[in-house]
């Protein structure tokens, strides 16, 4: 420490030897605050307030003194409530357990790094690359909270209306300013970082001008469809949060221990020709009748539905994209408009450059990315929203794309100002506590009708009075009826 | 081995339970009201273990509600056909009190006052005067649906839909009994609105009249005073109980409703009881968890603690949850009477 500037983060050497607790996986500044939390928190005695040393000592405790037997271990993570592992401090975790932290750590470390180095904007040490783009502003939770709220009542009001109709493209574009920096995503600071992805996407994409003429579906999708069959996608996303597509190559691959998670990006650029040979299929049913079956490309979608940018990356609005008009494409930088007029009439998906339809798809992925980092579990929900919305929308036009529907009308969703009721309930709710709670799921949520009415609407408890019943008709028929009305 | 504190007992009700209630006089002696459309009288300590059934009394619909009478042979039921009835334990005689017009959420007796009050999802309360059977009980309309009721020696507390709580003092209606027959002008002397965010489960009053917790579908419980003074009213509190981390995703709480309160006849301590199968005891003056047992197979229905606070009956049965479209308690519905240690509901004292 002679002379050198203490940084306000620690090494990595310094995270890794912090002790921390196994039950609960907090980390502690040294082993005897370790020692007294867990004696406080997972080695105490409710009856009696006794502080044992080890779970086993606890549980011999509450045995002999209190007659009773202790199956868990208070306050711990419900993977870790086991008597069975004997822990005291950091002695006696396993191994396997021990790594996953290290793990988890280094990742968390590395994730930081990154995130410092896009707000400083400063390259990482050793590494090439120049212009980096500066990180976006986060949203802050609540904010991501909210939307998603909007977002999901705007799906449930599409569902039940049936199309992704009835929202004008517009409002998809006068959303696209709310968000963060929509600039960011799909101008210029993008298209550099293309070359960084060197090998992974071109070897996707290698076989795709090759073989343009003749086949352009099949070859096409074969490279990624594998890859995307539903898990790489999202499990990305949780663990690596808050990478976005530049930051990653700042990592050396050796800092990345789960190997698939350093493969996600090369699946995440995947995604690029996905949203972007789609809406090419919808111009050419016919030629792309295959398509539809690629698996739920969630990630890119969600990105769309909540990051404006998408607006500007993609502008064309949902209908416009079914009703071919391929004028609207012009507008991103990245996509030829002449290369979609040639497709229009020849089907050829040949005459996009990948990397131009890649630059634009890019965007979609990094926002998805930056998304998903404050708020994984949204993003399931959102992939699920998606995987309903898919269904629907489906249906009605068996042989399009599955992605641009979804997408779009995500986008728009969100866009509509006039919440449903259901997502007003939501965001009070979510903005009331965002502060201090966590996000919910509640077992029982009707907030209007108690279970026991529930209960008594069905035949099994039905009850059919009789005498007094016949004064009113409404009465004789079926109580439970009576039983809704009197809620007047 | 450890000696059993807990069993269960035999014969329980064959579907949901909606109330359990221990006499005011023996402590081992309960009464069980279930959607199997019957009472059930247990002696829960009687020769062999698991407790006796005593009788079963057949109701014409599930009943929703039971609670003792003036004595430990006296009971009131509730239920789906509309009916409050009063029914000889001994002699199994049932009388029909009165009925609503529509079926009976909740009954409470009051002994001070020799009044029966029955709440029904018609929106009316019924009180009914036991000193005069003949007369037609007091009819008093609620602005909503009653979920719960509790009651003190001088206070109702009512909960309704819409977090609405009335609170009502119970000499009126004796005072002007006759003023009014039928329909009755009976005030509440506070309306409140719960401090809950969200529907309100139940509800229950301290013994020593001071006051009240409630609770909700959104895993919470508040505890509030009576006395409307500011003073008393800063002092309520409210927290979360009843979550579990949803092992699914991480960061979020599965949150259940907490279907039971009951409060320690002497220490003035409470328990609740939630979807979650918890039952967990609580101080609501130190705001301290007391202690928490070890989760029931089952969400938790009803709570009671005996006459002379040594036991806690435990109604455990299937909860009804979102989405369900068929619910049956049947063969998964249970009740377990918990023997409590001297000490062990007494609060720790405020630190």
């Amino acid at each position: 420490m002679v002379g050198k500037k203490k940084r306000n983060h620690p090494d990595i050497e310094e995270l890794l030897a912090r002790p921390w607790c196994y039950y609960c996986e907090r980390d502690f500044d040294d082993l005897k605050i370790l020692i007294s939390h867990q004696k406080a928190k997972h080695f105490k005695c409710e009856r009696c307030g006794r502080r044992l040393n080890t779970a086993g000592g606890l549980s011999v405790h509450m045995n002999q003194v209190h007659k009773e037997t202790l199956t868990s271990v208070d306050n711990s993570l419900p993977n870790r409530q086991g008597l069975e592992v004997e822990v005291f401090g950091t002695e006696g975790i396993p191994d396997d357990v021990r790594q996953a932290h290290d793990q988890r750590i280094i990742a968390a470390y590395y994730q930081a790094e990154a995130e410092r180095r896009a707000a400083t904007g400063n390259p990482a040490p050793g590494g090439s690359q120049g212009g980096q783009a500066k990180k976006p502003k986060f949203e802050s939770p609540a904010d991501l909270k909210k939307r998603l709220a909007e977002h999901k009542a705007k799906k449930a009001e599409q569902t039940t209306n049936g199309s992704s109709g009835g929202n004008t493209p517009m409002e998809g574009m006068v959303q696209s300013p709310m968000g963060q920096s929509p600039g960011a995503y799909n101008g210029s600071p993008y298209a550099p970082p293309q070359t960084t992805y060197g090998a992974p996407p071109a070897a996707g994409y290698g076989s795709f001008p090759q073989e343009h003429g003749s086949q352009p579906a099949a070859p096409y999708q074969q490279p990624y469809n594998p890859p995307y069959s539903g898990p790489p996608g999202p499990q990305y996303q949780t663990q690596y949060p808050p990478q976005q597509g530049p930051p990653q190559t700042a990592f050396p691959p050796g800092g990345y221990q789960p190997p698939q998670n350093f493969n996600a990006p090369p699946y995440a650029t995947g995604s690029a020709p996905g949203s972007f040979s789609s809406p090419a299929s919808s111009h050419t049913p016919p030629a792309y009748g295959g398509l539809p079956n690629r698996p739920p490309s969630l990630p890119p979608a969600p990105g769309l539905t909540q990051r404006p940018p998408f607006g500007a990356g993609l502008p064309a609005p949902p209908h416009q994209i079914h009703q071919n008009s391929p004028a609207t494409y012009n507008s991103p930088g990245g996509w030829g408009g002449n290369g979609w007029n040639a497709q229009n009439q020849n089907s050829a998906m040949s005459s996009v450059p990948p990397s131009q339809g890649y630059g634009g798809s890019y965007s979609t992925n990094a926002a998805v990315n930056e998304l998903v980092s404050g708020a994984a579990r949204e993003a399931d929900e959102i992939d699920e929203i998606i995987r309903r919305a898919e269904a629907g929308i489906i249906t009605p036009k068996k042989t399009e794309a599955v992605q641009p529907p979804p997408s779009t009308t995500a986008t728009t969703a969100e866009a509509t100002p006039t919440p449903a009721p259901e997502a007003t309930e939501v965001t009070e709710a979510t903005e009331k506590k965002s502060k201090k709670d966590k996000p919910m799921k509640m077992v029982y949520s009707d907030n209007d009708v108690s279970p026991e009415e529930k209960m008594a609407l069905m035949p099994r408890y039905a009850f059919v009075p009789e005498g007094k019943a016949e004064t009113t008709p409404a009465d004789a028929t079926v109580p439970p009826a009576a039983v809704g009305t009197v809620d007047a | 081995m450890a000696p059993a504190i807990q069993f269960e007992l035999s014969n329980p009700p064959n579907d949901a339970v909606s109330s359990v209630q221990f006499a005011p006089n023996s402590p081992t002696r309960l009464l069980v009201s279930s959607w199997d459309k019957h009472v059930y009288l247990y002696e829960t300590h009687g020769e062999e273990a698991g407790g006796k059934l005593i009788e079963k009394y057949e109701h014409r619909a599930p009943v929703l509600d039971v609670c003792f009478g003036v004595d430990d042979n006296e009971a009131f039921s509730a239920g789906m056909d509309w009916q409050v009835k009063r029914i000889n334990l001994e002699t199994r005689e049932q009388i029909v009190l009165g009925a609503h017009g529509a079926p009976v959420k909740s009954v409470v007796y009051s002994k001070e006052h020799s009044l029966l009050i029955s709440a029904s999802w018609d929106c009316t309360l019924h009180f009914h005067d036991l000193r005069n059977p003949d007369k037609e009980p007091i009819k008093i309309a609620l602005p909503q649906k009653p979920h719960s009721l509790s009651i003190t020696p001088t206070k109702l507390v009512v909960a309704m839909s819409a977090r609405l709580l009335y609170i009502y003092e119970l000499q009126n209606p004796l005072l002007a009994p006759d003023a009014t027959n039928g329909s009755s002008g009976l005030k509440p002397w506070q309306q409140r609105e719960s401090s809950l965010k969200f529907m309100t489960r139940a509800v229950a009053c301290m013994p020593n009249d001071d006051g009240y917790a409630t609770s909700s579908i959104e895993g919470r419980v508040a505890v509030e005073w009576f006395d409307p003074s500011p003073d008393s009213q800063a002092r309520k509190y409210a927290f979360k109980c009843h979550r579990q981390p949803d092992p699914e995703n991480e960061g979020t709480d599965i949150v259940y409703p907490v279907n039971a309160l009951a409060f320690h006849p002497t220490f003035g301590t409470f328990a609740s009881g939630g979807g979650d199968g918890i039952v967990a005891l609580w101080d609501a003056v130190a705001k301290r968890r007391i202690r928490q047992y070890q989760k029931y197979p089952t969400s938790i229905a009803s709570l009671a603690f005996s006459s002379d606070g040594k036991y806690l009956a435990v109604g455990a049965c299937p909860g009804f949850e979102n989405g369900q479209e068929e619910y049956s308690g049947e063969g998964a519905t249970k009740v377990y009477i918990r023997e409590l240690s001297e000490t062990e509901a007494k609060g720790k004292g405020a630190k």
